[in-house]
């Protein structure tokens, strides 16, 4: 569907909306929003179980007393798992924007179906910091993932080596990687949360507006 | 009481009265939003811990006590910061329900000046069935709410509640486990770890389980107020039947939360072992347990958005335009 270029911004009650004489179509976040969803749900879906069977293969390692093997899995267990977390926090933020975009969209042609002018919200702040908030959530997930397969590899080769420095200092990584994985997930809920009062406040304006609606002249009516 | 013979009604704990201010501020998410702040300073709090373990890591090993003590408190603070953070979406999403329902009470005054009359606007035979989004039913009265909706209406706040007193149980077992840990008690040390850790992760899985029960709410008002809307205008009244996903997202919040249940019970069984190494073992495949199940529940929370935002919601504006034009 051909989305309508805004004609103005103007306030309508504590709102600041976009003016269109068409459906707005959706914004940039949302069509990735829409896009993205999926892809991401699938890739968290895969990799819960993955990561379920890498730790009972851990455990056997853990009761053989094959440290190498264990501490290698143990890093590897983790990822796999944060590879889900990742995918399924970002398909939530996603799923999000998505809800934003159908509001957006059906706001847009109920609006036109009555004949009158086209308000729809300009994105707000809360919108953006959704996007900056998960981009810095997933940064930070990323980040970790990556260090969890290194240290799996430089660490099961200190062990099996006898190299105690080394394993020392994968072992310190190890700690730090763990407390910025941990913060990268209460970021994107950060994100989930900006995401969700966006929505409250859309909902706030499609209030105001439906109810007001049959009272503005159609755009028709001479 | 939030609903009465399966339907939510007004001046309840889900849906303000009829008559309330539809450009009220939307206080539940301000608070919310506030509650998610406060889960990140504490993740913050528990990231400069983490910070701080490393360097001891890095000049004396990672087998002293004070490596142990730091292991404990800072994986029972982040815990309870990520509850912070969900309680205030709960917030926000409870927030959310409640606007839904003005939002019903506007379309109703809305739609009552814009819908044109037409004769035998009521009969469900004159109303096609077909919808690109989602299977409908054609009714001249609203359907009565799905069992799980009714559910879902009456069991969130209990389960939040449960999740934030565990949650809260958890951190207390991991501070114990903290000073445990810092004395050189090994034996304690390990017997609070695996009450902290199978707690604190079914504390989360309950307040995951009050989101998706929240979201269940939302799903079931969409459902209850297209139904009264319609109903309103003297329509015949078209309601989606529950779609695929939002079966999926029911059957994944229950295998996550059964996998929750079972890891706090075998914590609670390892919790009594007194072998450092069979313990090691059982912690080695726990972890991944307690973790997959949270990102089950995680993942039926984004088929309930997905339900919400790919099919509900594009139902309920085609059927609002299909008023419009049709006037039935």
């Amino acid at each position: 569907m051909a989305s309508a270029p805004a004609i103005k911004t103007e306030k309508y009650g504590e709102f600041l909306v976009a003016v269109t004489n068409g459906n707005p179509g959706l914004n940039l976040p949302q069509r990735m929003g829409k896009a993205l969803w999926f892809p991401m749900f699938l890739m968290a879906i895969i990799a819960f179980p993955v990561a379920l069977i890498l730790g009972i293969v851990r455990a056997s390692a853990v009761s053989d007393g094959d440290a190498s093997t264990a501490f290698a899995l143990a890093h590897v267990t983790t990822g796999v798992m944060f590879i889900g977390f990742m995918g399924v926090f970002s398909a939530i933020v996603f799923a999000i924007a998505r809800i934003l975009g159908a509001f957006r969209e059906g706001g847009g042609t109920v609006q036109t179906a009555a004949g009158r002018r086209v308000l729809t919200l300009v994105m707000p702040n809360t919108a953006k910091a959704m996007v900056v908030l998960m981009m810095m959530g997933m940064m930070m997930l990323l980040a970790g993932i990556v260090a969890e397969f290194a240290l799996a590899a430089v660490g099961s080769g200190a062990i099996t080596d006898g190299d105690n420095a080394l394993l020392q200092t994968t072992q310190s990584w190890s700690a730090w990687i763990t407390g910025l994985r941990r913060f990268g997930n209460t970021t994107y809920l950060l994100s989930i949360a900006f995401g969700l009062y966006t929505i409250v406040n859309v909902i706030r304006l499609q209030s105001k507006r439906i109810r007001e609606l049959g009272d503005e002249p159609a755009l028709n009516a001479g | 009481m939030a609903v009465q013979g399966g339907t939510v009604r007004p001046g309840s704990v889900l849906r303000p009265p009829m008559a309330a201010d539809f450009l009220a501020k939307a206080t539940h998410a301000r608070i919310g939003i506030v509650l998610a702040a406060i889960g990140i300073m504490v993740a913050m709090v528990s990231f400069i811990g983490s910070t701080v373990n490393a360097a001891n890591i890095a000049d004396d090993g990672a087998g002293g006590t004070t490596v142990a003590a730091y292991n404990a408190w800072t994986f029972g603070i982040s815990t309870a910061g990520l509850a912070f953070a969900k309680l205030g979406i709960a917030l926000i999403l409870w927030g959310i329900v409640r606007r839904l329902w003005i939002r019903v009470e506007s379309t109703k005054v809305g739609l009552a000046k814009l819908v044109p009359y037409v004769d035998g606007k009521g009969d469900p035979a004159g109303l096609s069935g077909t919808n690109p989004y989602l299977s409908v039913t054609v009714t001249r009265t609203a359907p009565d709410a799905y069992p799980i909706h009714k559910m879902a209406f009456k069991l969130w706040s209990p389960m939040l509640v449960m999740g934030a007193m565990l949650v809260t149980a958890g951190v207390v077992f991991s501070l114990i486990e903290a000073a445990a840990g810092a004395d050189g008690n090994t034996a304690d040390f390990l017997t609070y770890s695996a009450l902290a850790q199978g707690t604190e992760f079914f504390g989360e899985a309950l307040l995951l389980a009050g989101i998706s029960l929240l979201l269940g709410s939302i799903l079931g008002s969409l459902r209850q107020g297209g139904g009264e809307v319609q109903e309103s205008l003297g329509l015949a009244v078209k309601t989606p039947i529950m779609p695929g996903t939002a079966k999926l997202f029911v059957a994944l919040m229950a295998i996550g939360l059964m996998g929750a249940m079972l890891q706090f019970v075998l914590y609670l069984f390892v919790a009594g072992e007194d072998n450092p190494a069979t313990i090691s073992a059982w912690f080695a495949w726990l972890g991944p347990l307690r973790e997959a199940s949270l990102g089950l529940m995680l993942s039926g929370i984004v088929l309930a958005l997905a339900t919400i935002g790919t099919k509900v919601l594009p139902f309920q504006f085609l059927r609002i335009q299909e008023m419009i034009r049709n006037g039935k």
